[in-house]
């Protein structure tokens, strides 16, 4: 699911990481505006809101919502970052694992902090959102990154601008036997259901786990983290077994 | 200009942005802090868009009353926002223990007793002395119900200047 990089993906790679990426923002989000009645994957929305709030001249719920859109540009660009400068460095499953563990660390952060610390004022809620926004950003840094821009797992925006347009093109006959463009509607298409399962496991999860909800997103990430981890071990295991047949069969 | 200078300003309006929101987030009124207090009920107002004057008083008295049974509990009177976080009322029966948060950006009120949320208002608008709430029926659409409140100093003063 991380290790391979742009072009060396395949569509099973990129449905894999699109599906549960975008089930665990989807998560996210429905827990997020539970608790604390704020979008953490709404970008868009928030630069309407921002300059909403500027023109009615209320400074302080403009600034709140310039903090948390600067903290998702600080996740996408750290997830990037992480990424390229990693290169030559530390093998390519570890850059693009870092930013999944550090957006657990994240989630873990806000779960944790609701559990034992939260007493319900105004600031805790910002920085709590601020701190799943920053998570957002780095999965949504991390996905379009090392899938050159085909899975953005929290842009579903732009997400459905590009299922409509390839609906249309589908009313076309040849582009209905076009693998690629049939493969990007089907990854599209996880990524939409996914999400949307994602937000209604969160919403009835929190109705019984309560932050606990939190929790199982981070479960969702360890095994997005650790899926290429286990692969890599279960390859080795099974060619030092064949290493170890042909040398008995020698010997 | 330079590519590599580009690229410091970049990182510069980056900073910039995020100190300066957490330097006004740090020194504006906070909508916590300017809540606080004693609140006056000045209306309550059902706002209905695209109606006709025909449809809005056909429609008007019905949803009224529909809408005014839910939130009964709610005419307080005089909302008093206390600071730890209680709300009370002056001039209501009922003195059980309401508690007040502010939620989202600012812009949430929200209501609860024994740990429940009874009802959660948009805050449209909030001054020292004014304080105008929607009632909050979903988060991408505006509530229909208005209530105006504004601060019992600024009430007081205005009645003594009558």
């Amino acid at each position: 699911m991380l290790r391979k990089y742009s072009n060396h993906r395949t569509q099973s790679d990129n449905v894999k990481l699109g599906a549960l990426t975008a089930f665990s923002a989807g998560m996210v989000n429905v827990a997020s505006v539970t608790v604390f009645f704020a979008f953490t994957s709404n970008i868009t929305g928030y630069y309407a809101v921002l300059a909403q709030e500027i023109s009615k001249g209320n400074w302080y719920q403009g600034a709140v919502v310039l903090l948390w859109v600067t903290l998702f540009f600080l996740g996408s660009f750290l997830s990037n970052f992480v990424i390229i400068q990693g290169k030559g460095r530390w093998s390519q499953y570890i850059s693009h694992a870092i930013p999944v563990i550090l957006e657990l660390l994240s989630i873990l952060f806000v779960g944790i902090y609701l559990e034992f610390f939260y007493q319900n004022s105004l600031k805790e809620t910002e920085i709590l959102v601020g701190a799943l926004l920053f998570a957002m950003g780095l999965q949504n840094g991390l996905t379009a990154s090392i899938s050159n821009s085909v899975v953005k797992t929290t842009h579903l925006t732009g997400l459905t601008t590009d299922l409509a347009i390839l609906v249309s093109m589908f009313s076309k006959r040849e582009n209905r036997h076009n693998k690629a463009l049939v493969d990007k509607f089907h990854l599209l298409l996880s990524i939409m259901m996914s999400y949307v399962a994602g937000g209604l496991f969160g919403g009835i999860g929190y109705l019984y786990l309560q932050n606990g909800v939190f929790y199982l997103t981070c479960i969702i990430l360890l095994i997005i983290a650790l899926y290429d981890f286990y692969k890599i071990g279960r390859i080795r295991r099974i060619f030092e077994k064949r290493k170890k047949g042909v040398v008995m069969q020698i010997s | 200009m330079n590519r590599d200078v580009l690229v410091k300003l970049n990182y510069l309006l980056l900073a910039i942005l995020l100190i300066g929101a957490s330097l006004v987030i740090k020194h504006a009124e906070n909508p916590e802090r300017l809540i606080q207090g004693e609140w006056i009920e000045k209306e309550w107002r059902l706002e209905k868009d695209n109606a006709t004057v025909v449809e809005e008083s056909q429609m008007q008295s019905e949803l009224k009353r529909e809408i005014l049974r839910n939130v009964e509990e709610l005419h307080l009177g005089i909302w008093k926002f206390e600071e730890d976080g209680s709300l009370k009322s002056a001039s209501s029966t009922q003195n059980d223990a309401i508690e007040w948060f502010i939620k989202g950006r600012g812009h949430v009120l929200e209501l609860r007793r024994d740990g429940k949320t009874i009802e959660s208002f948009q805050i449209q608008q909030i001054s020292k002395t004014k304080l105008v709430l929607h009632l909050n029926f979903d988060l991408q659409v505006k509530g229909i119900i208005e209530i105006v409140l504004e601060r019992k100093e600024q009430s007081d003063q205005y009645a003594k200047k009558v």
